[in-house]
Formats: structure tokens, sequence, C-alpha cells
């Protein structure tokens, strides 16, 4: 049987297949269709069925990254979208937090609301923090509100109420009201989509989630119909910000919690192929044509976050947390008109791209630094698909940097990838160091096209001792599919000061999560050997406004109170560096995350190959110490066990690993090129 | 008064041809630098526990050079923008390097005898030894919720000196070569109403120091002091090299503007507050020369705090990116007559400051908007830091609460746009405490949060809107204070765009009981179910009504933010017709 999983990326969609006969895992691209994104996908796949001469039904498990519910929020390309509130309340989405986004450039603006002024009703009804009744619900102003909306072509609709995280009875009700006026609306409630307290992130996530989720049933519905054409019977699965997988059944009620899905199965991928390699505490660095992101991994577990911005619109879910910068291999080098250099964050993408692809790109970028100090294949690249001009590349960073410089070409290169350099660093001590992590215990794993090209550099720059390239680095995320489990994550919120007490109540909220990941368990069939459930309780000390995560590692009813405060404060002096003995501890929200382990075989030890490894060629490469004679290696010819003496490059498929001068490579008996530094 | 707190180096004056010693290595440090800012500025959010640096983000930190300039700042606040600059002078002031021992950390606060911007704002100052000598200093403010003084939270509009502000401290050691000195901190601490809290503070204070200087001395590790300070003195050239392009870009010339306060604080009388702005060549100087006397309340501005302002202004409209570093500040000359609301004299108050340097902002504006080309310039924006303040039982149990709020408002309109609607502007930029969180703490409902129909000015770009926040009892006996302005004007509009509208505080809205309150008003009892609503002034609008796009207008009206009524008045019967026939 074969287990496959696939990333849609702006530009190729990556395929990793993975056969459990014989342990063997390919990878490939194939171009990407932004039009629909499923097109690309059957592509891949019927050339995958075909290549390796097998039947769809022997296609077991088929996963998938998708960025459609992102790039319609992006974009701007979801449905016309209502929105029915609280009296007094329908500018919250627009006011959001009363900030600007920039301290000093008013050019920057706050995002248009995805659902505008005139579609935002207000309807009476209103429950107090106590979840006491002060208005009844206006069902009559419902109706009227849901006629008005779908008069004005709304074709989807969510329903933001005040405090529905406490209880949810009215925006049940205005929800059958609204289906009943509107049956063919997509209808989003609050208090479905994310019960938990703070009123702007809530609305915000539940407007997106309504805002995205007709179209994303429609694109789910001609992936389904192609996977059928194909023949494909395995029911696919679709990775979501937190790094789980999730049905297409789940997927459409809950299209927001995708927004993250293929950068976070990168991430997952990651922390199980350095488990696998022994490494548990690492540093994830991604590296493409527009963007660097790093993320955190520690004990084996990425580190998560409870939100982040969408095209500046916040969704909170929890979800990997991830990093990300304007920085990699399309970044513009320029010189601005007091004499610095810098490189991004402008970049020139995939189109016009780097002067050396020769797409009509005029303004030299990072790939071009590389070209120019043949780090790069100068003279064709992919696999001798795409040719180079190097001698593009050199004059555009002779016109424009070097010569008003006063520098020579090759040392304008060096500086232009020695402040790229800089700036990945920054964004590495950003999620390590910064938050109270020595990066001595961290290991670099990078990843993406031009991950491994600029790795060992920014090893260096940031005193990390160690650097993981996995196979393939360009394909990460699709290989990280395939080693992810299903899980979905509840929340109940209600602020609850903590005591002997209050103690017993604040663990029964997890009764109800409990009977809703039991049926979870049952609707995605996971048999009871695969079960697991992880609680955590978010808390505070009474006056503060920042919680702390406090994991149960018992049955939450097992947990002594007393247990609870030790754990707490633990946690506190983790995460802020120190506690207040006596001081009364707020529980804010109750999380339940339910896993549901895929079965999957251990990875195989690769054939070692006996032969001294030799090179495909040699090319004259220029490292801060001159232009050296260079070896470039494929690497399926690095067996394991060997070690190689820098300088030297790595080529293969999807990146390039550049080792300098001084530095040693080995390949591990699992196929992972490691440098220690 | 002069910003020039050290001379720049007069080589560094010749501009355009003179090239850096070595931009790539200067960029490089200069991404150095910033990690450290922000893993100090990291440290001392993260760990400090009062809500106003840890929530708010009212702090910054910094890096200097051993000679005091300003090196790099991390800031939240521009309020703070260079005010450790003040700090750092009076330390060195007070005590040669040759005296400072490795390990030492100075405390201070006092406007008047250690450039602090106002009480509540302590800073700490490290000098970092590097091979036996004073290389660098690492400092870092933050803004402590009660210094003590005559009101909890220490600042009171209604102040008569200093005295009644807090505890005025001048440059003293508080660690002496590591050792810290407990007495000190015992009797800082004691003064406030939240001891406890400043005490864990200020030791994360100092603590934040020694994590930079340990960074610091790291870097000089890894690239050599020699490095690094040829690095120094590039940035600090490029900075202010940069600046001097941009006021050369600008036409010669001066140009001045007034903007007013409603009354001093104690009522009376509007205050002007003048901006003249004068560029010569590749000089900027902006002086305050017509502006008001000294304000008997709290109102006044001390130096750091004016400057601050004005670094605001120049960073914002003529380079948002310009790394805010003695580079910069030294091409920007500030001046203010003495025994001016701008300069006051000793001991006057200055706790309440806020409100008049966001006017002092719309002065600035106002006159840079004659010198700039049109697409650089703003209208006036609501340039308030509208504050109300509830205090009572709180709801849950017998405990009292306060809880504080600074209201966003309408941005003025700029050639590229519309102003940003409910918005923070210029000197402060903080968050809103959800009606939610609200609602769980204290004995409050929140009846309405919203945007203020017809509050932004018309113009080709519409003035943002101000914001509407209404709030009642659910108690008896709540009380209530605010400190608001432009109630009597409202925001200017600029080449033609008309006036964003007025401030307004209204008890009772709604009912037959609605009285209208004026904009600084001290403890009004709430009885359960009475309301306080306040908005926000809109901004001002950009070009003249008759050039809006008709789909805007249209837009505007069908989403209510502007009323029919207001808009056929503003843009006349006929275009008003005209933009709904369009078919949106």
């Amino acid at each position: 049987m074969y287990r496959v999983g696939f990333d849609v990326g702006g530009t190729f969609t990556d395929f990793t297949i993975h056969d459990e006969g014989s342990d063997a895992v390919r990878h490939f691209k194939v171009p990407s269709t932004p039009s629909d994104p499923s097109e690309a996908i059957e592509t891949g796949l019927a050339e995958l069925i075909e290549q390796l001469a097998i039947r769809p039904d022997q296609l077991a498990f088929v996963g998938h990254g998708t960025t459609v519910a992102t790039n319609m929020v992006i974009e701007r390309r979801g449905v016309r979208t209502g929105l029915i509130t609280t009296k007094g309340f329908r500018d919250v989405l627009e006011i959001g937090r009363q900030t600007r986004p920039h301290l000093f450039d008013y050019s920057i603006g706050k995002p248009e609301p995805l659902v505008p002024r005139q579609r935002r009703i207000e309807v009476s009804g209103r429950i107090d923090v106590e979840a006491r009744c002060l208005t009844p619900l206006d069902e009559e102003a419902v109706r009227e509100a849901a006629c008005l909306l779908v008069a004005d072509g709304a074709q989807a609709i969510a329903i933001c109420f005040l405090h529905s995280y406490l209880d949810d009875a009215q925006e049940r009700r205005a929800a059958e009201i609204v289906r009943d006026v509107a049956p063919d609306a997509y209808v989003s409630t609050s208090s479905g989509v994310l019960p938990e307290f703070r009123e702007y992130e809530r609305f915000s996530t539940t407007v997106i989630n309504a805002y995205v989720g007709p179209r994303m049933d429609r694109y789910l519905d001609r992936f389904l119909g192609r996977l059928e054409a194909l023949g494909i019977a395995a029911q696919p699965y679709t990775i979501h910000s937190n790094g789980g997988l999730m049905s297409v059944e789940t997927v459409r009620d809950n299209p927001v919690r995708t927004c993250l899905s293929g950068p976070a199965a990168g991430v997952v991928g990651a922390a199980e192929v350095g488990k696998q390699a022994g490494l548990l505490n690492l540093i994830t660095f991604d590296v493409g044509g527009t963007s660097t992101d790093v993320s955190l991994v520690e004990a084996g577990a990425p580190a998560f976050a409870a939100s982040r911005m969408v095209a500046d619109h916040p969704v909170r879910t929890p979800m990997v947390d991830i990093h990300v910068i304007g920085a990699g291999g399309g970044s513009i080098a320029w010189l601005d008109d007091a004499g610095a250099l810098k490189v991004g964050p402008h970049s020139a993408g995939a189109d016009p791209g780097p002067v050396g692809y020769g797409r009509g790109g005029t303004e030299p970028t990072l790939t071009d630094a590389n070209i120019v100090l043949h780090r790069l294949n100068p003279v064709t690249l992919l696999g001798g698909r795409m040719k180079v001009d190097e001698a593009a590349a050199r004059r555009a960073i002779e016109e424009r940097i070097a010569r008003p410089l006063g520098l020579s070409v090759e040392d304008a290169a060096l500086g232009i990838i020695r402040i790229a350099v800089a700036n990945m660093s920054r964004a590495i001590r950003a999620v390590s160091t910064e938050k109270g992590h020595d990066l001595a215990d961290f290991a670099l794993f990078p990843y993406g096209g031009a991950g491994p090209l600029h790795a060992l550099a920014v090893a260096e720059e940031c005193d990390i001792r160690r650097v993981l390239v996995p196979q393939e680095p360009g394909t990460m995320c699709a290989r990280g599919i395939l080693m992810s489990d299903l899980s979905l994550d509840f929340v109940k919120s209600e602020i609850i000061v903590a005591d002997a007490g209050s103690w017993p109540r604040i663990v029964a909220q997890f009764d109800g999560m409990r009977e809703r990941g039991l049926a979870w368990f049952e609707a995605e069939r996971v048999a009871p050997a695969q079960r697991s459930m992880s609680c955590v309780v978010e808390a505070r000390y009474k006056g503060q406004n920042h919680e702390v995560q406090v994991r149960l590692e018992q049955e939450p009813a097992a947990v002594a109170f007393e247990t609870f405060v030790a754990c707490f404060r633990a946690a506190h002096r983790r995460e802020y560096g120190y506690d207040v003995d006596g001081l009364a501890i707020e529980v804010v929200n109750c999380r339940l995350k339910v896993v549901g382990a895929v079965e999957r075989h251990p990875p195989r030890v690769p054939q070692t190959h006996d032969a001294a490894p030799q090179p495909k060629e040699q090319r004259s490469v220029r490292f801060a110490q001159g232009w050296l004679d260079t070896p470039v290696y494929d690497r399926a010819t690095l067996g394991t066990g060997i070690t190689l003496a820098g300088p030297a490059i790595v080529d293969e498929m999807s990146s390039t690993t550049v080792v300098a001068p001084g530095q040693r490579l080995a390949v591990d008996t699992l196929g992972n090129l490691i440098v220690e530094l | 008064m002069t910003a020039s707190l050290q001379d720049s180096l007069p080589a560094l004056r010749t501009t355009g041809e003179t090239r850096l010693a070595d931009p790539i290595a200067m960029e490089v440090f200069s991404n150095r630098l910033l990690s450290i800012t922000e893993e100090m500025g990291n440290t001392l959010v993260r760990s400090s526990f009062s809500t106003n640096i840890k929530e708010r983000k009212d702090c910054s930190v910094a890096l200097f050079d051993g000679r005091g300039r300003l090196i790099c700042q991390a800031s939240h606040v521009p309020l703070h923008l260079g005010s450790l600059m003040g700090s750092v002078t009076a330390v060195l002031k007070a005590c040669s390097v040759e005296r400072m021992r490795d390990g030492d950390a100075f405390i201070c606060n006092d406007p008047y005898l250690a450039g602090g911007t106002h009480m509540p704002d302590i800073s700490i100052v490290t000098p970092v030894f590097i091979d036996g000598a004073v290389r660098f200093f690492a400092a870092n403010i933050g803004h402590h919720s009660d210094v003590g003084g005559s009101v909890p939270g220490s600042i009171s509009g209604t102040a008569r000196s200093i005295f009644e502000e807090g505890l005025r401290i001048p440059v003293i050691r508080i660690v002496r070569a590591g050792e810290l000195d407990e007495d000190l901190l015992n009797l800082v601490s004691q003064n406030s109403r939240e001891a406890e809290e400043r005490s864990l503070d200020l030791k994360v204070q100092i603590a934040t120091n020694e994590r930079g200087k340990r960074l610091l001395l790291a870097l000089a590790n890894q690239m050599g002091l020699e490095a690094m300070t040829g690095a120094v003195d590039d940035l600090l050239a490029y900075t202010g090299r940069r600046l001097r392009n941009r006021i050369r870009d600008m036409q010669d010339g001066r140009a001045s503007f007034v903007a007013y306060l409603d009354d001093d604080g104690l009522g009376g009388e509007r205050v002007p507050l003048q901006a003249n702005v004068i560029v010569d060549g590749e000089r900027l100087i902006l002086d305050f020369t017509g502006s008001g006397p000294q304000a008997r309340g709290a109102m006044n501005v001390a130096e750091s705090a004016l400057l601050a302002t004005c670094y605001y202004v120049v960073k914002t409209l003529l380079d948002p990116e310009l790394l805010p570093n003695s580079g910069m500040f030294s091409c920007v000359e500030v001046s203010s007559p003495a025994g001016s609301i701008l300069n006051p004299s000793y001991p006057a108050p200055v706790g309440a400051r806020s409100i008049t340097c966001n006017k002092v902002a719309r002065a600035l504006f106002g006159a840079f908007a004659q010198l700039l080309p049109p697409e650089r310039a703003m209208a006036s924006s609501q340039d308030v830091v509208p504050v109300i303040i509830f205090s009572g039982q709180r709801r849950r149990d017998d405990g009292t609460f306060v809880y504080l709020e600074s209201m966003g408002g309408g941005a003025g309109a700029r050639h590229g746009g519309d102003g940003m609607d409910g918005i923070h502007v210029h000197i402060t930029n903080t968050s809103n405490l959800p009606a939610e969180a609200l609602e769980n703490e204290y004995a409050l409902l929140v009846d309405e949060y919203a945007l203020v129909e017809d509050s932004g000015g018309a113009g080709r770009h519409r003035g943002g809107m101000g914001i509407a926040r209404q709030i009642s009892a659910t108690r008896d006996g709540i009380v209530f204070s605010a400190r608001s302005d432009g109630h009597r004007a409202g925001a200017p509009g600029l080449f033609g765009g008309l006036d964003g509208r007025t401030a307004r505080l209204v008890r009772d809205h709604g009912t037959e009981q609605a009285e209208e309150l004026s904009s600084k008003i001290s403890n009004l009892v709430l009885q359960a179910g009475q309301s306080v609503r306040l908005e926000t002034p809109g901004g001002g609008g950009f070009g003249l009504p008759a050039e809006r796009e008709l789909a805007a207008l249209a837009q505007d009206i069908r989403s209510g933010k502007s009323s029919r009524a207001q808009a056929e008045r503003d843009y006349g019967p006929e275009m008003v017709t005209r933009a709904l026939d369009l078919r949106g």
C-alpha cells in the first residue's frame, strides 16, 4: 500500500509518496494551478499512479495541505457575508483593538473589515457575564436582518453575540431562524467556531469562517470529485493550523482552522524527522522565494500560538507558532540614498524573479548573489530544466551595488549574503533567545528551496552548533503530512477564581468537551487504541491579562487543587521568570485536544553505499577565503555514514546545501546530512 | 533648550559623497543591536508584573555608547522616543564615568533634576564595562502605575506643583558594584500605593539592563571592540545623513500653525500651542514661540516629553523607518520660551502632559503640511488622549477597582486616502479592554462601543471617525472621572477638507435626564443603571469635498458613516443624489 501527502504552494504543488511495501519514499513537484488548485492535485496524482504503475485503490492514505482559505482572505475572494450581532457592537469588527498598525507610518492602514458596515446588523438580546438574560433575543429582528442580508446577496451569515462563550442559546436560536429564512446560506455562530472570551478576536475568527466557508465547500467538492474520477477510494485528510489532520467534513464546518495548513505540516514533519535522528530541540528554518518561516521545536513538540494575523485579521485557533520575515531567494538588494546596503523586504518573487533566471528581472536578488559566487549552479538549475544567465546577474550586482559602494562584484555578493544571513538570524533569535531559550541547546533544521543554501552561515552567526538537512528539503511540508495524526481542539471559556471550592467546577468544564471529543473519535472511526486526549488549563494571576498554559498530566478529575497550583506556579516561573506566593489565580480557558494516532511504519534505514562519494563535477566557488575548487555531489549518491570536508556542495532536486571550508558534513543512518560546528 | 545633547560629529556634516567605512558591517551590526534591544524589551515586558508594563507595554529600552550617544532604542510608545537620553545625560552629569564601577546601576525619574518626562516614568541606567572602562550604557524606562502623590495613579490634572505628583528621584545609584541597595528600593516602593508591584517591576528593570549588558559583552567578544565602535560611528553618521537628505527634500522656509487646548486643565480660556517650523538647507528648527503660558494644572510638558513629541513627528512625516538614535536627533533643533506650557518653570506640575503633547503634534503636522509635498501631508487627527476612569466596588467581591481607559478616535485624512477610523494617534497606541473582559472584572456594563456617525470631516478624503463608548454602572456608588479635550473645536481639515466633529461627554444619554458634561470632570457618582458616554473627536478631511469620488461618498452613506442629511450639507444634495444613483 502507498501513502501520499501533497502540499499546494503558490508556485508548485509538492508530493511525497511512501511505499509501505518497499519503504521507498519519492518526492516530486508539479506546477500549481491557482484558479483551481485541485487541478494540479489531479495531475500529480495521475502522474504518480502511472509512473509507479499502481492501482488507485492501493493509495491507503491521502493527506493534503491547502492555502485555499488563506488566499481567499488575502485576496478578498470570499463570498458576500453578513453579520448579525448584539445591539451596540456592530463596529467591534472595525474598531478592533483601537490601535494603529504602524506607530509611525499612517500609510499603513487597518484592514477593511470582511463584512462592510451596511451588512453588519444589530439585534436586541443581551446576556451578562453571569449568563443571566438582560434582554431576550428579538427573534423578529433576527428574521428581518436575515431577509435584508439575503436580499443584499449575502451567501454566508455570521452570528456573533456578546458573552455567547458562556451560553450559546441566543446564538443557536438566531442560527435556526437564519437557516429558516435563508436555507442556502452558510451560517457560522461564534460559540460554534470559537467559544472563547474577548469579543473582537472571536467575532473576527467567526466572520472569516463564514467568509471562506462556501467557496471552501465548492473547492472540497471539486477535490473529492477528482479523487473519485481517479478511482481513489481513501477518504482524504486536510492538515490544519495545529499540525493535525481533519476529515473533509470537519473542514467544511471549520475552514478557518486551515489557515496555516502547509507551514504547520512542515514543522510537524521537522519535529518528527528530528526525533528519529535523536534531535529533540530544533529551530526550523524554511526559506522560500519571498519569505523565511522560523519556528521552535522543544522536546520534540512544536511551540504553539493561540492566534495569529491573517491579512491583518486576527484568527484565534490553536496553531503552530511560526515567525515569518520577508527574506528569501527573491529578496532584492538595494542601496538607499544615505549609502546603506539593504536586502529585502521587497522581493522579485517568482515573477519577474532573480536577474539570473532571465525572466525579466532587473534588480539583483539574494539568488543572484548565490549565482555570482557559484554557490548555485551558474549554468543551469532544476536538474538542467532552467538556464541561468550568470553574466546578467553579475551585471546587475556590479551596476546597482558594487560600483556605488566601491566594491568588487564578489565582495558585494558576499555582502548581500551576509546581510540576508543577519536578517534571518534576527528572526531566529526572535523565536529563541528573546523568549529565554539558549541556542546552544538547539539544532538548526533548514528546509525550503533556499534553507540549506544559507543554513550553515546562519548557524555560525547564531552560535548554533548542529545542523540537520533533511532529504529533499524543498518538499518538507508534503512529507510532514505523512507524519501527522488526526486531531481537533476544543475550548471552554469561563473566568473563575480558582480555589479548593471552585476547583471541581473548573474540572467539570472538561466533561462536555470530552463527550464531543468521543463523538468525534466515533465519527472519524479512530480505533480505541489510537485515541488520546490532553487537557490544558489557561490561568493567570488575578489582575493580569496574560494567561499561562498548565498541562494536566492526569485525568482532570484526579488532579488535586494543590497540584494544579504548584503546576501553575512552575509554568508561570518558566514563562515569566517568577511566581508569587499566595496571590489569587484565575482560570480563563479549559482546552481539550483529542488525537487519533495514524498508523504508519517506522522509517527505513537506507542502505549504505560502499563506494567513496564521487562528485558529479568540480566547480570554482567563492567563499570568504576566496575562489576554491569545490566538489559538487549529487545527494542520491551519498551513502549513510559517509563524511565530507568542506568546501563542498550537495545538490538534490529541490535544494542545494553549501558546506564552507573547515566544516564537516556527515550522512546519518537515516540519510540526513548532519554538520557539527 | 536644545535637542543636541551632544555635538554632532563635524566630519559627518558633509553629505553626499562621503562613504561609510563599512556599510555591510554596519547593517549586520544594526541587526545585532535590534536583536539586543528586542530581547531586552521582551525581558522587561514578559517578566514585569504590573499591567502597565506587561499588557500596555508602556516601556522602552535603549543602548548608548560611552559618550552618552543613543545608538538604538526599542520603543512601544512614541512618547518615550529619545526620552532615555535625558536620563543618561543626567547620569553622566551626576557621576563621571571614572567614578562608576562595574556592576553599578542608576535610578531616576524627576523631570527637573534628571531629564524625566513625568514622575511615573522611572529610568534605570547601567554602565557596561569592557576592558576596564565604560564603553556602553544599557537603559530602560517603565511607566509605574503609582509613585505616590495626591491621587491614585499619580496623575492629577489639578495638581498644583511637582510635589503633588509623587516621589521625586534624582540620579541615585540603586545597585553598587553588583549589590542592590535594598533600603533604597524599599524607600521607593513604599512611596507607592502598590509597594510590592513597584519592587517587582524595578527589579525586573535592573535585570533587563543586566541582560543587555551580557548581550553587548558577547557581541564585543564576537566582533571586537574596535569594529563595534566603528560600526556605531557609521550607524549614527548614516542615520543623520539619511534624515538630512529628507530635510533637504523639503522647501526652505518657515511655517507656523496654532493648535488649541480647550482649557489649561482647570477651566478658563483656550490655550494656544504654536509650532514654528524652519527649514534652512539641511537644518531643521522646531520652535514654539507663541505658545501659551505655563498651565496652573498638570498639562505642562517637560523637556523630554516635548523632544519625544518632536522626534515622533519628524520620524513620522519624513522617514518612518528611520532608526531612532542620536544621529537622527542631532539633526533636529528644538526651542520653546521659558515659562510657557511647553517649557514650564520648576516646580510646575507636568503629570498630565499627554493631551498637550498630542496637540503639539497637531501644531507640528499643521506647520509641516505647508513645507512638505502634499502627498506627505496629513490633516489634523483627534489629537487627544481621552481618558475615562471608573472606580468602585468590584463585581464579585468587596474589593475596590480602578478602571482606566484611554480611547481612540479619528485620524486625519491624507493625500493617499481616508483617515483611519477609531485609532490611537501620535504619542500613544494602547489597546482597548474588551467589553467581555471589562464586564467580568468590574461592576459595569458596556451599552455601546461604536463609531460616531458624521464625525469624520468631509473632503476628497474623509477624516477618520471618532469612537463612542457608553458604560453604565451595575452597582450604586461608581465614581467616574474623565480627562478629555477637543470638545470646543474639531480637528481642522487640510487643503479645503472640512473639520472633524468635536468630542462630547454625556451622562444618561438617550434618557430624559441626559446631560452634557465638561471635558474634565472628577468624581461624578453614578447609581446603578446610570451611564456615561464619551464620543471622541473625528479627524479632519483632506481636499475639497466636491472632489470626493462618488462611489466613496455613496459607501459613506450606505454604511451609515455619514448620514444623508449631513452629507447633503457637506457635499451638496445634487452630488449626494448622483452618488446614490450609482449602482454599487
